[in-house]
């Protein structure tokens, strides 16, 4: 028992390094798929309509992209409502930030990003390691001692070591402004816009946008399932462990954060699967409607039941309530 | 032509997979020396912060000669400190050291009261913990390393190219976190 512990101590650096070239590999799959769904779309749109408004359309889809790239992390900051804050501000959780930093490797301190939410839950994105930032609720503060605090910021800092952060910041608004673009054809189907001068063909020109707008939505809630696997979730926590040294402390912290029921605020289908914690609560509708299926994290039970095998301890067992 | 075609293949699988290994023990080298030198940055970020220390308990405990002349020479040994074994050593002395400097201080509560000695005492705990974060990524690192040149086949590559094993930063007293196991 003893010798396995002790070997297993070491950074399991073969796991790391596949891990970042899966993240690769798959960053350039979410990439590769939204250039050719933004080709479809572009096809789909010069057919119906004109050629010039479908350039236009892919003119837009490339500075999308290419924007993408670059201010993931800030798109995605902005819309959950996340701001920075300074060591000043937050000493405390910062000199917490830079120790898992240290302890994990990372030559730069992501940043730190609060949002002002009384639910517990926080979330890391970014381009790269030095263009990263982890994003806590005030909520998850006020919660979580400094042991429980410091097992969050290393699973957040494991999503940044292992390039996580750059998958799941672009598929979020790669993938994400799929079921937008989506929801815009079903629009433009309705109300139809734009064909002013085609009389007689609106009808099939709208059942034809509205085809291609039914194919474009799962495709791209599959694009989203392939890309982030729930895997990736435990993967972070068992390297948390191997970062904090503390099994129990990240378990403690995920079990706070399964009996806290306060639901987050800011959140959409998008941004959903970086947090730490699915911030889609079971009463709500887009996760109960879909059952399990579509689900960006797995169960915190099956978590926490991994963290106490690995550290060897057992955690008191949920409030009865929760059955 | 046909064993001309597989005896090329293999050539190439061969050298594919030696460019690999050797790769992988050159990152883990420089990886782990980075490791030391993180390490390294903290121990003397903490000596920086002990002649103000010294000066802000000496106002209260002048008489108490013997533990500054000790955290003095713990000081100077980190500053001149050779190698990982040499660092650590020094790094235990240090603590030490700063353990008794701070049992003197206890004796003072107006010593504990003042607002620059609590800044230097929360100072030196983030310093603190910040060396146990550095050594914890050192040592992992150096596992790895380790490990992977002493496992075959890469153990032949890890010879030929002279690789050798680095030390662990060991702390005399080690009261680290108790290892855990690690599944995938």
């Amino acid at each position: 028992m003893t010798t396995t512990a002790t070997r297993s101590r070491s950074r399991s650096d073969v796991t790391l390094q596949q891990q970042i070239r899966a993240n690769r590999f798959r960053t350039f799959l979410v990439l590769l798929g939204f250039g050719l769904l933004s080709a479809v779309f572009v096809g789909v749109i010069a057919v119906a309509y004109q050629p010039g408004v479908a350039g236009l359309v892919g003119i837009v889809a490339i500075v999308y992209g290419v924007v993408s790239w670059f201010a993931a992390g800030s798109i995605i900051a902005s819309a959950s409502g996340a701001h920075k804050v300074s060591k000043e501000d937050q000493p405390e959780v910062y000199r917490l930030l830079e120790n898992v930093a240290i302890a994990a490797g990372i030559p730069k301190t992501p940043d730190l990003y609060m949002i002002d939410d009384p639910s517990p839950n926080a979330f890391a994105a970014g381009r790269d390691p030095e263009h990263a930032y982890v994003a806590v609720t005030t909520g998850i503060l006020k919660l979580m001692d400094k042991r429980e605090l410091e097992g969050v910021l290393a699973h957040e800092m494991s999503h940044v070591r292992n390039r996580d952060v750059r998958l799941m910041s672009l598929a979020a608004v790669l993938v994400g402004v799929i079921a937008l673009a989506a929801d815009l054809l079903m629009r433009i189907t309705i109300f139809g816009g734009g064909s002013d001068e085609r009389e007689g063909g609106l009808g099939a020109i709208g059942i034809a946008i509205g085809i291609v707008a039914a194919i474009l939505a799962p495709i791209g809630a599959s694009l989203l399932q392939l890309s982030l696997s729930r895997r990736r979730e435990y993967l972070a926590d068992a390297s948390a462990v191997e970062i904090t040294g503390d099994a129990e402390g990240l378990a403690m912290a995920l079990a706070a954060l399964r009996d806290d029921t306060t639901p987050l605020h800011t959140v959409t289908r998008a941004t959903a699967h970086l947090y730490i914690e699915s911030p889609l609560r079971d009463h709500q509708g887009l996760r109960s409607s879909l059952g399990g299926l579509f689900d960006t994290h797995p169960p915190l039970e099956d978590r926490i039941a991994r963290l106490e095998q690995m550290g060897g301890f057992t955690l008191p067992a949920a409030p009865a309530a929760r059955a | 032509m046909t064993v001309l075609i597989i005896v090329i293949v293999i050539v190439l699988a061969l050298l594919a997979w030696v460019a690999y290994s050797y790769n992988r023990l050159v990152r883990l080298r420089n990886e782990s020396e980075q490791g030391f030198s993180g390490i390294d940055i903290q121990l003397k970020r903490r000596a920086d912060l002990i002649p103000n220390l010294v000066e802000s308990v000496k106002a209260y405990a002048a008489h108490e000669q013997g533990v500054f002349d000790e955290v003095a020479q713990a000081r100077a040994a980190t500053l001149s400190a050779q190698g990982v074994a040499g660092a650590a050593e020094a790094a235990g002395q240090t603590g030490a050291a700063l353990g008794r400097l701070f049992a003197v201080a206890e004796a003072y509560p107006q010593l504990r009261a003042s607002e620059n000695f609590k800044q230097l005492q929360d100072e030196l705990t983030d310093t603190e913990d910040k060396i146990a974060a550095a050594r914890r990524y050192y040592n992992s690192v150096v596992q790895a390393f380790n490990t992977a040149q002493q496992t075959f086949p890469a153990s032949l590559i890890a010879g030929t190219f002279g690789f050798s094993p680095r030390e662990y930063f060991r702390l005399e007293d080690d009261h680290d976190r108790d290892p855990v196991a690690v599944s995938f």
